[in-house]
């Protein structure tokens, strides 16, 4: 597993795809789930009782930034199928939705763009928050496992 | 002669549709400072102040009693400014809602002003944000629960119900919601320091260290 992981990102291109997405996400996350705000000073915050949040949204982040950029090299160098990629992909995308439509500024846009189908949206996301991340980082670890186990085989690493 | 008959037909139609439907309306008897602001914001629909009305500096909060941020807010910055700045005399603060998050929320919103009619609102204010649950719209917040609600601090039922039941503070609720929209509010909690020199926008539920560096810099 850790050759897998060198031989991906001891390439440059894939560790500075890795930062890009871990940094952005992260950042975008932990400001929409209100752990960070930038104005109007710049200040971090972690209340008590949302630690768990706080632990599911950096895993998340982490996930994703190795999840992502593996597939992308099975895609370029081995030029495998993108059908991996999709499950990094989603599961990024549905975990970073859980939370983000609450009480904050995308809700309430969301709520007053779309109205009752947005407020039941949102009312989902909310509601089921927790269960949604953790649902998208089984996602992540299962395509992660999966795709170090394919860049075993095709790449031919020793056990 | 039956042209006076058509009209005075239609006339007392008008009249019979007219009276029917103000009586069928719930009357909303308004007993507030309709001048009331703070800034540039409208709080005669808001809550009662919190702390000294004289106060050089007004904490305008906009909020949704379903919000989790609100909640954790209320338990985790509110607290230190209370006692740090409400209850030495230097702010007061007013509740305004934004009732956005789902079906119980305007609702919730109606009742704490129903409450207010029996001078309880800031206790039952503090009794729907100790009693929030994760779920939006999951029943903790529905009727039969703020009428529960009400009944646990003493209400007198009958006034309590028939105000929650007849939707007289919905209009209200809606006033509070379209300032919050009029001032760019973008989400719950919200808020606006308001001083004697000016006022200052907060969005979220920001810890007290924020709220003390804006509310020194006012007083």
């Amino acid at each position: 597993m850790i050759q897998t992981i060198k031989l991906v990102f001891s390439n440059f291109m894939y560790a500075v795809l890795a930062c890009a997405i871990f940094v952005p996400m992260l950042i975008g996350l932990l400001i929409l789930s209100e752990y960070i705000f930038l104005e109007p000073y710049v200040v971090s915050h972690l209340p008590s009782g949302t630690e768990f949040g706080f632990a599911l949204i950096v895993i998340l982040s982490a996930l994703s930034a190795l999840v992502i950029p593996m597939n992308v090299f099975r895609i370029n160098i081995l030029k495998s199928s993108k059908q991996k990629m999709s499950g990094g992909i989603f599961g990024s995308i549905i975990g970073a939705a859980a939370g983000a439509c609450s009480c904050g500024p995308v809700g309430f846009a969301v709520i007053s763009t779309f109205g009752s189908v947005g407020a039941t949206a949102t009312a989902f996301l909310t509601n089921y928050e927790m269960p949604i991340r953790i649902l998208a980082i089984t996602i992540l670890a299962v395509t992660y496992f999966t795709t170090v186990k394919s860049l075993k085989v095709e790449c031919k690493i020793n056990q | 002669m039956n042209k006076l008959v058509i009209v005075g037909v239609v006339v007392v139609a008008i009249i019979a549709g007219i009276a029917a439907s103000i009586s069928s309306s719930p009357t909303e008897t308004v007993n507030l400072d309709m001048g009331r602001t703070h800034g540039i914001i409208s709080t005669a629909m808001g809550s009662p102040i919190l702390g000294n009305p004289s106060a050089p500096v007004t904490i305008v909060e906009f909020g949704d009693y379903q919000c989790h941020q609100c909640y954790n807010w209320f338990h985790n910055t509110k607290p230190a400014i209370v006692s740090t700045y409400i209850e030495t005399g230097k702010a007061n603060l007013v509740f305004v809602d934004l009732a956005f998050l789902g079906r119980d929320s305007p609702k919730a919103a109606q009742a704490s002003y129903c409450a207010e009619d029996q001078e309880m609102y800031w206790q039952y204010h503090d009794i729907l944000y100790n009693s929030q649950e994760p779920k939006i719209d999951g029943g903790w917040a529905n009727t039969e629960r703020l009428k529960a609600f009400a009944f646990s601090l003493g209400l007198d039922m009958e006034l309590f119900e028939s105000c929650l039941d007849s939707g007289k503070y919905s209009k209200r609720v809606q006033y509070n919601i379209q300032q919050a929209r009029d001032h760019g509010v973008r989400g719950t909690p919200g808020f606006f320091i308001v001083g004697p020199d000016g006022q200052e926008q907060l969005g979220g539920a920001q810890p007290f260290s924020v709220f003390k560096q804006v509310l020194d810099s006012m007083i």
